[in-house]
């Protein structure tokens, strides 16, 4: 095993000894999940709204160049400046380089997984500028220095006297402030609301870009995405540029389903269709134009090895609408969490995304960490067959020699024996003999080498004394 | 010598031409969709109403300024609002509701936050302690109790964010069943002003241990008020 | 409806050959008794599935195509006492000789005709089991292949339903994954271990005598959790539980 996957071995060993961790998994997806089947029970016409949001997604991507294109013009049309980051690195430089050209000192984040991404907050950091992000899970991320565990609720690894915890320590907060939930979360939107009105600039991602207006569409419950996108002068949004759609009767089609998928809700408390900065009246500024808004648009879009996925068996990744769906279907990521998955994007979409943009070396571990078992497919709103995405890295990782070495040299001998039906009954019947010989009482309680992962938690079943075809073969000749 | 977006570009076009993308499911050129039968605008309202109020949020029927008015300037007295920020008239469902509000001494605070950096900031934060916002909107969706607000001159975004408080005075004919079916009658929608938002009731979170509570950074308080 | 054949061939998949081989016997017995002739294609090894799982098409590839061979020396509708074979065979055939001019339509035939043995007995015979009141409490598991991948949600229920009633449990959280996925319970065994933890708590709370699935795969690693924790909840094959539903 390589050493990411080792170390990926031990995260999840690690996330199965945390009980706590379980429970807290357990509500949270369970509630998410719950929510999510409701939501979809009660909408008409459900499962043509996913073909529908499928078709807006699948549109674009078939296009997706022409349709980039496209929203860059009607962007850059409506005031926005357009940036292309090929890479991580180029889109922190970019970023920073905003920031530094104007002097920013502070910046007011809306989540963004993107921004995890390409590890933006470190980079401005270093650029001397105060990253402060304002979605309130993300928040007790940042001042718990740790990473979000979930694509849509990110602080499912911490309880509210976690969080009381940190809210003392890091913001000096008195004890009346920390005493519930609903105190901890006034005292967040005081502590935040004074960064939303002094930041230079504002920092989101994209959830769903419409390139026929050259619009950019930021979903939140809380409101940092409107307050993040308004009040600074500046907004930079970056945008993973395969999150994309024609026309807006697609973002229609797309929101359809997005929050009812992510959290049960039929929409987002604020849905934010964003098209250019500010825009003034026929006089120019002041006065004759809009009162508020940013007076400066930059729209980061970012590869970062997205388009190399295109002409690939991952292709179909690039649907995904990010609504966390599958990781709360999972029941693997429901047993480990997001931080064990060790990178950006966890669970199933995770293990697509993570080795697609990264590379199998790395990651095609946590392709491996699933039976395969669908329950992801069966939410996703935009139908992505992820149980064949997670094969197609499997074989990617097989054909570069990545599977153990025991699979490796077993693979072609069972082929090889499977395709000669004489050697496959007469093999059979030899290894029947030697595990009948490892057993007690019609049980093996310990098998060897690599075997015995499955002997830690259950016993082996003996083979038959004799098996279904030759029994039955016996069987007909007795009756002939 | 090319640019990242040549590159960019270029490497989708070779994706693409390698092919292998997926279905979709179905007819890319799109199928007819069946337009439902239009609701009326009774029970637009009534749906509207069940969504909104489900949500937390609070319906109010009215006809005339002054019964608006009265409603508006019980709720600033409720939340100890003493000043508002809000939308010109000509955009507020309901005409002269400015000056009614006013001759019941509830005052309009405008603003035209400065495009300099050094004035932006004392410009928002005057705006900071103000208490109630107050806007129209461009439509109301029956389906999820969401108001569409379109931004514009005489329409600023703060007023349905900022403040603690929003209120909404909306003419209820400007109810519309549904995000599709509005696109379908303006298509150009989105591109209206620099900013579309659909509110859906207000500010909410369950980050923490699943638990909710409203009012993390927008509203905690919505009130939309439907006008005959 | 299909109409209704005279024949059929029985795929029994090695892991029913090698250890479970009373669930094929009770197949055909079940099959027998509504009247179909059974035959069982002697050259039958495995669908190669595994190795498909594992990611080595080329390994999977050549397991099929002898599979495919052994399957289409008869053109009778196969049945498939497993889920994720008859999966295999039905959705993950065609799609590995797409591109293959040859195997290509042999495959696509072959899944025309393969059916998972609950699913033809209720889709293909429309058979009305009689019912039987005696015997153990049943609780039923869906196996994740067949649920997902053929939509076999209904067809063993109803089956269950019909033989044994009253009898029949409900599991909660029936149709998660059991954790046995392949490979995946050796090469991920805390995974899998941990998933079957919550399956056999869910079965304990069930308060069933017998657990029932359509695949052995499932019972294997159901059985074998049990077993270690000396319960006394036996498994059997749904074949097994219609061919004799009163038994202990």
């Amino acid at each position: 095993m390589t050493e990411a996957a080792l170390a990926f071995h031990r995260r999840i060993d690690a996330a199965l000894a945390d009980a706590g961790l379980r429970q807290a998994l357990a509500l949270t997806t369970g509630r998410l999940l719950g929510g999510r089947t409701a939501a979809f029970g009660a909408l008409p016409g459900a499962d043509a709204s996913r073909d529908d949001a499928r078709r807006a997604r699948a549109s674009a991507v078939a296009r997706l160049d022409a349709y980039l294109d496209q929203f860059a013009q009607a962007a850059e049309a409506r005031g926005a400046a357009i940036h292309w980051a090929e890479t991580a690195a180029d889109a922190r430089r970019i970023i920073t380089g905003i920031a530094r050209e104007r002097g920013i000192r502070l910046a007011v984040k809306s989540k963004s997984m993107a921004t995890e991404e390409v590890d933006l907050n470190e980079a401005l950091e270093h650029a001397g500028v105060r990253v402060v992000e304002t979605d309130l899970g993300e928040f007790v991320v940042q001042l718990g220095g740790d990473r979000p565990s979930h694509i849509i609720t990110p602080i499912i690894h911490r309880s509210r006297q976690d969080v009381a915890a940190l809210f003392r320590e890091k913001l000096g907060a008195a004890p009346e402030d920390v005493a519930d939930i609903p105190a901890m979360t006034a005292l967040a939107r005081r502590v935040l609301r004074a960064e939303f009105l002094q930041a230079g600039m504002g920092i989101s991602g994209v959830n769903v870009a419409v390139a026929e207006t050259g619009s950019v569409c930021i979903v939140t419950n809380e409101g940092n995405g409107r307050l993040a996108t308004s009040l600074p002068r500046v907004h930079v949004a970056l945008l993973g540029l395969e999150r994309i759609v024609p026309t807006a009767a697609d973002l229609a089609a797309v929101l359809t389903v997005l929050a009812r998928s992510a959290t049960g809700q039929a929409s987002s408390v604020y849905t934010n269709v964003i098209t250019g900065p500010r825009r003034h009246g026929p006089a120019g500024p002041p006065n004759a134009g809009e009162p508020d808004g940013p007076d400066e648009l930059h729209i980061v879009i970012l590869d970062n090895g997205r388009s190399r996925l295109l002409g690939t068996p991952l292709a179909e990744i690039l649907y995904c609408v990010r609504c966390g769906a599958c990781l709360n279907a999972c029941p693997v990521y429901r047993l480990i969490g997001g931080h064990a998955y060790g990178g950006v994007y966890p669970g199933p979409v995770g293990s697509v995304v993570m080795p697609g943009l990264h590379g199998v070396e790395s990651w095609s571990e946590l392709a491996h960490a699933s039976s395969l078992c669908g329950a992801c497919r069966d939410v996703c709103p935009v139908k992505i067959d992820l149980p064949r995405l997670l094969l197609a890295v499997r074989r990617e990782a097989a054909a570069k020699q990545l599977a153990p070495l025991w699979i490796r040299a077993a693979m072609p001998i069972f082929a090889a024996v499977a395709t000669r039906p004489r050697l496959y009954r007469w093999a059979g019947r030899a290894a029947a003999r030697v595990a009948r010989f490892l057993a007690r009482e019609g049980w093996i309680r310990r098998l060897p080498g690599p075997l015995g992962a499955w002997t830690a938690s259950r016993d082996f079943p003996v083979p038959a004394p004799r098996s279904f075809v030759d029994a039955h073969q016996a069987r007909q000749e007795v009756s002939r | 010598m090319t640019s990242p977006r040549e590159r960019i570009l270029a490497s989708l076009r070779d994706g693409l031409l390698r092919g292998r993308l997926p279905g979709h499911g179905g007819d890319l050129a799109g199928r007819a969709t069946e337009t439902p039968a239009a609701p009326t605008l009774a029970e637009m309202a009534e749906q509207f109403s069940a969504a909104l109020t489900g949500l937390s949020g609070h319906v109010h029927r009215a006809s005339g300024t002054a019964a608006v008015a009265e409603i508006i300037e019980g709720l600033a007295r409720e939340h100890r609002a003493g000043a508002f920020i809000g939308w010109d008239d000509e955009y507020l469902g309901c005409a002269g509701l400015a000056a009614a509000l006013a001759f019941r001494g509830l005052a309009r605070v405008t603003y035209d936050v400065s495009d300099q950096p050094e004035r932006r900031g004392a410009d928002v934060q005057a705006l900071a302690g103000i208490g109630l916002g107050l806007t129209g909107a461009h439509a109301a969706l029956a389906d999820i109790g969401g108001l569409v607000l379109v931004s514009g001159p005489g329409r600023g975004r703060l007023a349905s964010v900022l403040p603690p408080v929003h209120v909404a005075v909306v003419d209820e004919r400007r109810l519309r069943p549904s995000l599709a079916a509005l696109l379908r009658e303006e298509p150009r929608l989105l591109d209206a002003g620099s900013n579309v938002v659909i509110v859906a009731g207000p500010s909410r979170t369950a980050d923490i241990e699943m638990t909710l509570t409203h009012g993390v950074h927008g509203p905690k308080h919505v009130h939309v008020i439907l006008t005959a | 409806m299909t109409p209704r054949p005279a024949r059929v061939q029985l795929f029994a998949t090695c892991l029913v050959d090698e250890f479970f081989p009373a669930a094929g016997h009770a197949a055909v017995e079940v099959l027998e008794r509504c009247g179909i002739e059974v035959h069982v294609p002697p050259d039958q090894t495995c669908c190669g599935q595994p190795a498909f799982n594992a990611g080595f098409a080329g390994e999977a590839a050549a397991m099929a195509r002898a599979t495919i061979d052994a399957l289409s020396l008869r053109d009778d509708p196969v049945v498939v006492p497993s889920g994720s074979c008859a999966d295999m065979i039905v959705n993950h055939y065609p799609e590995l000789f797409a591109d293959d001019e040859t195997y290509g339509p042999k495959a696509r035939a072959l899944a025309a005709r393969t059916y998972e043995f609950s699913q033809f007995l209720v889709d293909v015979l429309g058979v009305e089991l009689p019912a039987s009141p005696a015997g153990p409490k049943l609780a039923y598991h869906a196996s994740c292949h067949g649920l997902r991948g053929l939509g076999l949600r209904e067809q063993p229920r109803r089956l269950l339903r019909d033989a044994a009633g009253a009898r029949v449990a409900d599991l909660p959280d029936a149709e998660t994954c059991c954790g046995f996925g392949g490979l995946f319970a050796v090469k991920m065994g805390p995974l899998s271990g941990a998933m079957l933890e919550s399956k056999l708590e869910a079965i304990e709370r069930s308060g069933a005598d017998v657990v029932v699935a359509t695949d052995v795969s499932c019972l294997m690693h159901i059985g074998g959790g049990l077993h270690r924790r000396a319960s006394r909840v036996r498994t059997r094959h749904i074949a097994e539980v219609l061919a004799d539903p009163s038994r202990d």
